[in-house]
């Protein structure tokens, strides 16, 4: 497979996640508010947490003073100038599904430009403005049925394993990010007492899990919460289920090796397998849920540089590439599709045609 | 039939459906009996259900000049152009013979160039074309063939008159609109094509598998193909992945692409992998920064070393431009007398040169009768329809002629033939033309039919998709159903 192809899988597979990640947050922050609203709190204390969720606190920062609930469902959802809003996410799974068009089956193509065609429409803007809820609920609906086309129409070879290692990168990411967030708030600001139990069971809600969860221990102990989200392999959602499927597609990927023979993103993906298997809640809580998951953090990045740097760089190329680079060579970047595309390459592959 | 031709006018043109308005022209007898009882609104449901099918595929073009890069479905208009198998026939081995002549003259003068030679076609105009390589003379291309695939665009006159307008032998575009909206029709109107004696078009992704495996260094016996685009944002890359997947064989880009040893390769998760031939979809300027422009970030450096070299087959060749020069073009009917030693089975639209001074004058005396074009371009860009043309617009074209006349040249505006076309409720007549693709691999073949290209707004003449033109399927309609050629014998 072109390494350029693989990263665009993984990419597809990674932008759609994230805008389903982003939607059920919206979706349940919103819940939650209708919740609490009636206890009178602060809207601000429930919305900032979710910038922080999303790394983009910057970015929305420059743009606005303050943290308004409208403004942030904005900047998450539709804003063209937040290159991570549901939006442009949508927009880059698409834009890397069309690259690989030969690729992938005419119905996983189809799922992904019907999802594009309705975040863009009209349709779509007015029903985000006017009933955001029915509009989460379209995104999310329309990921669960890529997932399903995805694994039903996907030979599981190479295509299938980068789609899975996307999927669940940005799966195991976005976990441990909902999960910082709360720790947080439990450990450092107090707020309404009445509140705490709700916002615990946002987050279940943030992460499909609420039922699952109920059903396994009935009363919601943040302790058993954090367990079950950060180390309970059953889950599927779960960031230790999300780095073991990371781990066996990397090895139905490039095979396990021995010693300094095995591949760096096996080497990394590996270890953090076995550490999540190995580790209780009571030893993070220890270590600090916060500190335990900067370092989770640091990990999956690692992962995700590793698998670039295997698959689509190729150590020797890559001095090759920067050989060329001195010579004053123009090197286009290689890999999948992001929204802060170069330009004047866009310039020039508008060719007149015949 | 049902009311929607009942106020159809053919006017004073060339009608391919209607010789008289009370009177249909034979072959379109079966389709019409068919189609031409739907209610509108049937007609109309129809229509839409099809166009929410390309929208949702993604079946579309992108349009340049608008910084969003909007897609936009290439219109298709349900009612299919038919052309009776003696037509065709005609048309077939004209094109066989144009291509013939046109790749003999391409090896001549990248080689001996003899035809200039003998005084039957003068050197400065074939030498000074934009598209001429002169650091091409001398090298040896696969089986001396350069133009490997040509989309060849043909009109009608008022008299109904075939004639070639222009020769696409650079990256011709429209295949794959051909070939969807055949499968579209295959949808709307099962039955229909089912007892019809239409020739099929879908082997094309196989023909031209076959085309380009001939190409393949001898060495090589079960070659990697590729199609190399430009990227998404160009305007057929719809196109590109279409054939890429027809074909079975990956799309890549320049960036994919990287040189070893005068070798050519695509990086790979597994590595790097050997590429012996590509069907490129980029310009030749753009090829290759080592060679043409220095700035593109499109191409492969080295690639031309490679393609010198025998390593690596391009499809089609490189400069390749100077037959589609429009001044060039004016030339084929005199190739084909001196290589061929026929006469021209298509005749040629009558061109006037800029580059010779008495045409230029006549040009220049007559641009509100004439069709003005610039030389290098394509997709209905650079043109000037003398009748609709305001003052302006002639007195700008005027100034360019004069500083430049070797890159003009014009043409008498033909009437083009006009088909029914569905407009709202009802039928209307507009102008069309025809692109078919002529594939010249071990033996030249042509699909039968290609893309009829419809100028959607009432009165033009211009049917370029950039320019608000749609598209219509093709049927070559044979005679008897047991006497229709096999699309894909292979070679003997």
């Amino acid at each position: 497979m072109l390494s350029r192809v693989a990263d665009s899988i993984y990419w597809m597979a990674r932008y759609v996640e994230r805008a389903e990640n982003f939607s059920r947050l919206l979706l349940s922050t919103q819940d939650l508010l209708l919740d609490a609203g009636a206890e009178g709190v602060d809207e601000a204390q429930f919305w900032q947490p979710i910038i922080a969720t999303t790394g983009d606190e910057d970015a929305y920062n420059a743009l606005h003073a303050t943290v308004k609930g409208n403004d942030v469902t904005e900047f998450l959802a539709l804003r063209a100038d937040n290159p991570n809003s549901i939006l442009n996410c949508i927009r880059a799974a698409r834009e890397n599904a069309r690259t690989v068009r030969d690729q992938i089956s005419n119905d996983v193509w189809e799922c992904l430009n019907a999802l594009r065609l309705f975040a863009e429409s009209a349709e779509g803007q007015a029903m985000h403005r006017t009933q955001s809820a029915a509009f989460y609920e379209r995104v999310l609906s329309r990921s669960y049925e890529f997932q399903g086309i995805a694994d039903s129409t996907t030979p599981r070879g190479e295509a299938w394993h980068f789609l899975r290692l996307g999927t669940c990168l940005e799966r195991a990411d976005k976990m441990s990010r909902l999960l910082d967030t709360c720790s947080a708030l439990s450990l450092e600001m107090s707020p309404h007492p009445d509140a705490r139990p709700l916002r615990w069971a946002a987050l279940l809600r943030s992460c499909s899990a609420r039922h699952a969860f109920q059903a396994y221990h009935r009363k919601p102990d943040p302790k058993k919460i954090i367990e079950y989200l950060l180390l309970d392999e059953t889950l599927p959602r779960s960031v230790a289920s999300c780095i073991a499927e990371v781990h066996t597609a990397l090895l139905a990927l490039c095979g396990t090796g021995v010693g300094h023979q095995m591949p760096e993103a096996v080497r990394h993906a590996g270890r953090l397998h076995a550490d999540l298997a190995y580790t209780t809640v009571d030893e993070v809580l220890e270590v600090g849920l916060h500190e335990f998951i900067d370092d989770l953090q640091m990990r999956l990045n690692q992962i995700g540089d590793a698998i670039f740097k295997t698959f689509v760089l190729h150590a020797d190329e890559h001095s090759h590439a920067a050989a060329a680079a001195a010579d004053d060579l123009t090197m286009p970047a290689l890999g999948a599709y992001h929204a802060d595309m170069d330009e004047d390459a866009q310039m020039q592959q508008q060719q007149q045609q015949q | 039939m049902s009311s929607l031709f009942r106020d159809y006018q053919p006017e004073s043109f060339f009608d391919e459906v209607f010789a008289r308005q009370d009177a249909t022209r034979p072959h379109y007898g079966g389709m019409l009996g068919n189609i031409g009882s739907l209610s509108p609104g049937d007609y109309a449901a129809l229509q839409r259900t099809v166009d929410a099918a390309f929208l949702r595929q993604g079946v579309t073009f992108t349009v340049y000049g608008d910084d969003k890069g909007t897609e936009r479905i290439f219109p298709f208009d349900l009612m299919p152009r038919i052309i009776p198998q003696r037509e065709w026939e005609m048309v077939e081995a004209g094109l066989i013979q144009r291509i013939t002549a046109l790749n003999l003259f391409l090896n001549d003068i990248y080689h001996g160039q003899k035809i200039i030679a003998d005084g039957v076609v003068p050197g400065d105009l074939v030498l000074s074309a934009s598209h001429y390589r002169p650091e091409f003379r001398g090298i040896k291309v696969p089986h001396g063939i350069y133009i490997h695939i040509c989309g060849t665009d043909l009109v009608r006159d008022g008299k109904g008159d075939y004639y070639v307008l222009e020769d696409n032998g650079r990256c011709p575009s429209g295949a794959s609109y051909m070939l969807e909206n055949r499968n579209a029709m295959k949808r709307a109107f099962p039955g229909l094509l089912h007892s019809l004696p239409v020739r099929p078009v879908d082997e094309y992704g196989t023909m031209l598998r076959e085309t380009l495996a001939h190409l393949a260094p001898p060495e090589v016996i079960d070659p990697v193909i590729v199609v190399l685009t430009p990227g998404i944002y160009n305007s057929a890359y719809f196109e590109h992945c279409y054939l890429a997947k027809q074909m079975g064989v990956p799309i890549v880009e320049g960036r994919d692409l990287i040189i070893r040893n005068d070798r050519v390769f695509m990086r790979t998760t597994k590595g790097l992998e050997q590429v012996h031939v590509i069907y490129r979809r980029i310009d030749d300027d753009f090829l290759d920064p080592l060679v043409f422009r220095k700035d593109s970030l499109l191409g492969v450096p080295g690639i031309i070393n490679a393609y010198r070299k025998g390593k690596v087959a391009l499809a089609n060749s490189i400069g390749t431009g100077v037959a589609d020069d429009k001044a060039v073009y004016a030339l084929v009917p005199k190739m084909i007398k001196y290589y061929l030693d026929q006469d021209p089975i298509l005749p040629n639209v009558p061109t006037y040169l800029g580059i010779d001074p008495k045409e230029c004058d006549y040009i220049l005396n007559n641009l509100e009768k004439l069709v003005v074009k610039a030389v290098n371009e394509s997709g209905g860009y650079g043109m000037l329809m003398g009748p609709s043309s305001t003052e302006k617009e002639r007195a700008d074209f005027a100034s360019r002629i004069k500083a430049n006349p070797r890159n003009y040249i014009a043409q008498p505006v033909l009437q083009l033939s006009r088909h029914p076309v569905f407009v709202d409720d009802h039928f209307e007549g507009r102008h069309i033309d025809l692109r078919p693709y002529v594939l010249y691999g071990d033996r030249v073949r042509v699909v039968p039919g290609g893309l009829t290209r419809v100028a959607l707004k009432k009165g033009s003449l211009v049917v370029n998709s950039s320019q608000g033109g749609g598209s219509k399927d093709t049927w070559v309609l044979w005679e008897d159903r047991l006497d229709m050629p096999a699309e894909t014998s292979t070679a003997a």
